[in-house]
């Protein structure tokens, strides 16, 4: 509304060249913001982004034991029952494709299963995402998270709420992987309950003393593989918003670049014109 | 022709690096990884023997050690180095795997060591949760007397 007034009371002046001017000043102006803003965050995110990756490599090793131990057990799925898959994401967007990667994994996911698995969503963005498609599998979504690395006390909140939808007999952690700075992939972690370690056949291998090993086995698995794949997650997430607001940062500044040409080309018309009549008019007096 | 070949020349060496890697044990010493969520205190370090506080009473892990899958309780880990000086880290919980190949990796939630640890703190928050522990909400108590358990071990760590 304001802007519509604006240029019809520049029009009413008459002069045309002066409004398309102040126009492009705007432009300018507002673009030059867009690209202080991107910068800004990209900088926030490279300086993040150290963490991240630290975070990350701890909690590689940390979860290294336990695909160690499922590695020599090799426990089996159940490929009747139904599954459950965590999606692991977050909340905020400006990130590249990062949330659209892993909901297209998910889907893929549960095609694959003939739709025979719940969807619990880690973040906004893939639980909004996934609704759109699946609305009936998404049975819990948690939001809040992401922002920092992830620690282990959220994780196993988390796992205590994942635990109360109900025994599910095959568990599939999806998460995007960080595999350099510039990529990530989408890939699964799986967490197998208790019975399917008891019956695994590797088991022989260790040797046990207390029963109840193979459920605590199972939770601190899952909640393992939850933190380390959060913690993937996060990183990539971190590094994909660097490269999306320096790919921006890039764009705005090629657009600073036009419009001041432009800027200086349409004010030196103006001159130029303005020049004319006052010459035209000076010489028509005499 | 040649990459079936190359296949299957692959696949038996894999085959016998496979047998290596459970039958063979490769090397005397023990390996130790030590890691928490958000940091890796050993990975892959060559140590001597290591005292775990387990659920099942107190173990000693030296070299060669069969396989086996112990949930800890909160005590003192000690880790005692090819030269035979001693680490002491308190852990709060977690789960230690010894693995075929002479590996022991420790997965604890949280490992500090003693002389970190301070003894007035650790005496307030004991008295603070036995207050809690005798509440009436199931959750609170139970919370508590886990809180205790923790605080009860560090009390007898810390100096």
């Amino acid at each position: 509304m304001f802007r519509l007034g604006a240029r019809q009371v520049a029009r009413s002046t008459g002069a045309r060249n002066y409004a398309t001017l102040r126009e492009i000043e705007m432009r300018l102006k507002s673009i030059k913001n867009i690209e202080k803003i991107t910068n800004t965050m990209k900088v926030v995110a490279s300086t993040r982004l150290n963490k991240a990756q630290r975070a990350m490599t701890a909690s590689r090793v940390f979860h290294k034991s336990e695909a160690e131990f499922l590695e020599n057990t090799e426990p089996e799925k159940n490929a009747e029952e139904k599954t459950l898959l965590v999606v692991v994401s977050s909340d905020k967007g400006l990130c590249g494709s990062i949330h659209s990667q892993i909901s297209k994994y998910a889907r893929k996911r549960i095609a694959e299963l003939n739709g025979n698995a719940d969807v619990v969503a880690i973040g906004d963005k893939v639980r909004q995402q996934l609704t759109r498609t699946h609305a009936d599998s998404v049975k819990l979504a948690f939001n809040g998270i992401g922002k920092e690395a992830p620690n282990f006390y959220e994780v196993a909140l988390m796992v205590d709420e994942i635990k109360k939808l109900g025994e599910y007999a095959n568990i599939e952690v999806l998460y995007n992987k960080f595999t350099s700075g510039v990529s990530f992939e989408p890939s699964t972690f799986n967490a197998y309950t208790a019975a399917a370690i008891e019956a695994a056949q590797g088991l022989s291998k260790y040797d046990l003393e207390s029963e109840d090993i193979s459920s605590t086995a199972s939770e601190f698995g899952l909640a393992n593989s939850l933190l380390s794949a959060m913690a993937e997650g996060y990183a990539s997430e971190i590094s994909a918003r660097r490269n999306a607001m320096d790919n921006a940062s890039k764009n705005a500044g090629d657009m600073i670049n036009k419009y001041t040409i432009l800027y200086n080309r349409s004010r030196q018309a103006v001159i130029t014109n303005e020049l004319v009549d006052i010459i035209t008019g000076a010489s028509s007096l005499d | 022709m040649f990459r079936q070949a190359l296949r299957q020349v692959a696949k038996q060496s894999t085959v016998v690096r496979r047998t290596y890697a459970t039958e063979a044990v490769a090397s005397d010493a023990l390996k130790l990884s030590l890691a928490l969520p958000h940091q890796t205190l050993y990975s892959d370090s060559e140590v001597e023997q290591v005292n775990l506080p387990s659920v099942n009473g107190d173990l000693g892990i030296l070299a060669n050690h069969i396989p086996i899958v112990e949930q800890l309780r909160p005590g003192l880990l000690e880790i005692i180095s090819k030269t035979g000086e001693t680490e002491q880290y308190f852990v709060s919980g977690g789960i230690a795997t010894v693995q075929p190949g002479n590996k022991l990796t420790i997965s604890a939630i949280e490992a500090f060591k003693p002389e970190q640890i301070d003894t007035h703190a650790v005496k307030n928050l004991i008295a603070d949760a036995q207050k809690r522990a005798e509440s009436s909400d199931e959750v609170v108590a139970a919370e508590a007397t886990i809180e205790l358990e923790v605080l009860e071990a560090l009390s007898h760590v810390a100096k």
